[in-house]
């Protein structure tokens, strides 16, 4: 089977594209007044030659707004899982049956009762029949104190993994310990979990300017991560990370046994790394654009590890690191995307890259500044060049967040 | 058959594990390189009730399938004799075996712990096929008991693998040398009651864990 397509960040237990990418799903926040004002999932095709290349071709309105964030498939690609922010509903869609048209197939609705509490899922996570999703806050005072939680692929819930606090016994590093969650990622051949730490509802639902002068609220956010024994869920050591490590990748080759994230409040590019004893350890390898911050956002590895894609959302920059050493990152490329950007989905072979604007309805700037796009470019390794933009406002279809691929040819 | 060479190299790693009944005895190798979980020292929520479904033995002889995943603890692995993916079907048939081979020297094991292999593959796997693979069960001492499964028809086949999440397609070359079909790798761990409580693929299906998971269950209290 060959992978050419494929995004480098899926979860290692996804069966994989065959091919090319044909389809983007895009989960979109509605915005009031435009259009439906409604959540929804956005089909864009991205087949090459197809006649509806870089168009969208089918989409599913969820009927109100929840903070559409992010999402995943089941392992078997079969269903596709979105979430919202703020009113912790996941939409389950089959998108197997075809492909081009996801099909709408039920909401979980209880998800803070059911959970004990959790709230604010963030991501979903393929597993072996279950998904494991990181949560950002809780339903009792909605800060950032959370957990990750796992259902199995037909919907019903499994478990609550509360996020370690200083209180937690048996763990190395409990005083750097918040609770808080963000991402979370696991590397198979070493049984170990990842997690990172964001902030909780209270922040994320409060406009950026005003939260931002908030001096009691800005001491909130996340400044830790987290190595678990994936098998048995148990947490086994803290890093001090701070300034909000959010996404985490890591590598894929067979003795690549190191992560990166990056801080959004700090800049910085962080290594979580198996040292030559045999420990875990993290640190930061480089700072992301110029004094003062950009507030890097997404990111993605490419299959060879050899090259990092870091989104900034505070300047709208995609910056290309050459991480072949991973301790010595180093800038190799940079360029404007937009005048706000996020997301960022790359296909295996390292060709195509899909990004996206928005990053959460009161954070997303005003404006002139408010693109809201989807833009598909070409990667030859050393520039990317245009392929495609869609224009989300202009469509009257809301905030662009998450794209994942879909394709009629799945393997195993 | 390729699946010879596989096994015969499986038989080769059974004999480094003679006198090896502690998951954390066993070797790590580069797909799970990891110190193994202490049994007992961790939880495994119920995922969902097995599936039953209409089954056939390796005689012929149809049973439901809830016969083969109550009473003793199950592990269930849907597999298709024609897949020759490395680390597909013969890495799981591989494992079982493993377990097999380790249950001769595990009277708790041997006496409460079960084997199943049940094809996805009717049209090929037919009971004669799966005779014929059982050969695999042989032992020279007494073992956990290992089932060799398969049924009737695709449509008795549909239920059991939609039921299980056991994901199966076509694929666009019939002559492709893994095999026909595409398929996630699916190994379930059964407890007495009929309830899933852990699923491997490919990236968590190690010896280690599913021997450590088995204890756990076996340290649980009966229902």
């Amino acid at each position: 089977m060959i992978a050419r397509a494929d995004e480098t960040c899926s979860s290692p237990y996804l069966a994989r594209i065959e091919g090319q990418e044909e389809f983007l799903y895009t989960w979109t926040l509605g915005v009031e007044g435009l259009g439906d004002g409604s959540d929804k999932l956005v089909t864009i095709d991205v087949k090459p030659g197809s006649s509806n290349y870089g168009k969208v071709i089918h989409t599913h309105s969820v009927r109100g707004r929840n903070e559409a964030h992010h999402g995943g498939f089941t392992d078997d690609r079969r269903q596709l899982w979105l979430s919202g922010l703020e009113t912790s509903r996941i939409f389950i869609f089959d998108v197997h049956t075809d492909p081009s048209r996801p099909r709408y197939v039920k909401t979980i609705d209880n998800f803070e009762k059911i959970t004990g509490g959790a709230a604010g899922p963030h991501g979903v996570y393929a597993l072996p029949g279950r998904v494991l999703i990181p949560c950002l806050s809780n339903a009792k005072d909605h800060s950032g104190r959370t957990a990750i939680v796992e259902f199995n692929n037909e919907g019903d819930y499994l478990a609550t993994h509360w996020l370690p606090t200083k209180d937690t016994a048996g763990i190395t590093g409990a005083e750097f310990a918040d609770g808080y969650c963000y991402d979370a990622r696991v590397l198979p051949r070493k049984n170990v979990l990842l997690t990172s730490s964001f902030t909780g509802l209270k922040n994320y639902s409060r406009d950026f300017s005003d939260l931002a002068k908030d001096a009691d609220a800005m001491k909130e956010f996340g400044s830790s991560l987290a190595l678990w024994n994936f098998h048995t869920r148990q947490p086994k050591k803290v890093f001090q990370v701070l300034g909000a490590a959010l996404e985490i990748r890591w590598a894929w080759g067979e003795t690549h046994d190191y992560a990166f994230t990056a801080t959004a409040l700090t800049s910085k590019l962080w290594l979580c790394y198996l040292d030559e004893n045999g420990e875990w350890q993290a640190k930061d390898v480089a700072r992301i654009g110029p004094e003062g911050g950009v507030l890097p956002v997404d990111m993605s590895l490419s299959a060879d590890d050899k090259t990092l894609f870091v989104d900034s959302f505070g300047d709208g920059k995609m910056r290309v690191f050459d991480v072949s050493n991973p301790h010595q990152p180093r800038q190799i490329y940079e360029k404007t995307i937009g005048r706000q950007l996020n997301m960022v989905s790359q296909s295996w072979d390292g060709k195509r890259l899909y990004f996206s604007s928005s990053l959460l309805a009161h954070w997303d700037k005003t404006g002139v500044d408010n693109e809201q796009f989807v833009r598909a470019y070409h990667w030859d390794g050393k520039e990317l060049k245009p392929a495609f933009e869609l224009d989300f406002t202009a469509l009257k279809l809301g905030r662009p967040h998450h794209m994942l691929f879909g394709s009629t040819q799945v393997g195993g | 058959m390729n699946l010879l060479k596989y096994f015969f190299t499986t038989s080769l790693t059974i004999a480094a594990l003679n006198g090896a009944a502690w998951a954390a005895d066993l070797p790590r190798t580069t797909d799970h390189n990891y110190e193994a979980p202490v049994p007992g020292s961790y939880k495994l929520p119920i995922v969902k009730q097995a599936a039953d479904g209409e089954v056939l033995n390796s005689e012929g002889r149809p049973l439901r399938l809830s016969e083969l995943t109550h009473g003793r603890l199950t592990v269930l692995s849907f597999i298709y004799t024609r897949c020759a993916a490395a680390k597909a079907c013969p890495m799981a048939t591989g494992v079982l075996m493993q377990l097999h081979h380790l249950s001769a020297e595990d009277e708790a094991l041997a006496k409460h712990m079960r084997l199943v292999s049940i094809s996805f593959d009717p049209s090929t796997d037919t009971p004669d096929r799966m005779a014929a693979y059982s050969a695999l069960a042989d032992s020279s001492k007494p073992a956990a008991e290992w089932r060799f499964i398969t049924t009737a028809s695709q449509e008795k086949l549909r239920p059991i693998t939609d039921a299980y999440g056991q994901a199966v397609d076509r694929k666009k070359n019939p002559q492709d040398p893994t095999g026909p079909l595409n398929h996630i790798l699916r190994v379930f761990l059964i407890d007495r009651d009929g309830n899933i409580r852990n699923i491997y693929s490919s990236g968590t299906l190690d010896l280690r864990l599913v021997l450590a998971d088995v204890k756990t269950l076996l340290a649980e209290q009966p229902q």
